[in-house]
């Protein structure tokens, strides 16, 4: 099959089973590990050659993660 | 042909510079290695393909991965030096 | 792609996946995340898609700086 849909499906089972269990178990280890497989989800995409849905998910993901940093730091302050 | 030793060469150096970040333990000292994989890695990209726009694509990366290293370096002596 | 090339990319991504799982230190991690990139994006690019690899470049490092404010919080 594909080298590339393969690539990006090892990464996306490494970075949920990384997540699932993420060792310093802190919100910002486990934030940094999610950032692992949406590139795999990503590698996937282009295997599809679906270029448009690519560039979507990139876009959401930074929001996402600016809005997920910013829920962490209003908990800490309270 | 001389373009594809050219590919091969940068391809060595980043997987050279991928190892010697792995295996380094202090993170001041992966730092330049990271820098190293990453200027290997946006001269490749020039080489990939023959297309006009190729060469924005490495521009492009050549910019984004030196701000996030500087990032990361930045942050990093902000908090060692506390 | 020349496959020798796929082979090499393909490591440094899988690399830098394994790496940024394993590791402990945030600011490891964040290296590791930056290795994962730089074996992703030859992949976007061999498969033509030049404007996405631009963007794509260009948003990662924004990931990675909203991730380093998180971080210097928690390092203190």
């Amino acid at each position: 099959m594909n080298g590339v849909f393969i690539l990006g499906l090892a990464i996306l089972i490494i970075g949920a089973v990384s997540v699932t269990f993420a060792r310093p178990k802190t919100y910002l280890a486990r934030l940094i590990n999610l950032e692992i497989p949406g590139w795999g989800l990503l590698l996937i995409m282009l295997a599809y050659d679906e270029g448009l849905a690519l560039l979507t998910f990139v876009a959401v993901t930074a929001i996402a993660t600016f809005v997920i940093v910013r829920v962490m730091e209003w908990r800490d302050a309270a | 042909m001389a373009e594809l030793i050219a590919l091969y060469v940068l391809g060595a150096v980043a997987a050279f510079a991928v190892v010697r970040v792995i295996v380094e333990r202090n993170t001041g000292r992966k730092l330049p290695y990271l820098n190293v994989m990453n200027f290997a890695i946006a001269g490749s990209l020039v080489l990939l393909l023959q297309h006009p726009l190729s060469l924005a694509a490495a521009a492009a990366y050549f910019v984004g991965s030196t701000l996030e290293a500087n990032a990361i370096a930045s942050t990093y002596a902000g908090v060692a030096t506390r | 792609m020349i496959g020798v090339m796929q082979i090499v990319f393909g490591f440094v991504a899988l690399a830098g996946a394994i790496s940024a799982a394993v590791q402990r230190d945030p600011f490891g991690k964040l290296i590791s995340l930056g290795i994962l990139v730089g074996g992703v994006v030859p992949f976007i690019v061999d498969r033509g898609y030049l404007d996405i690899a631009v963007a794509v470049s260009l948003i990662a490092p924004i990931t990675t700086i909203f991730i380093l404010m998180a971080t210097r919080r928690a390092e203190q």
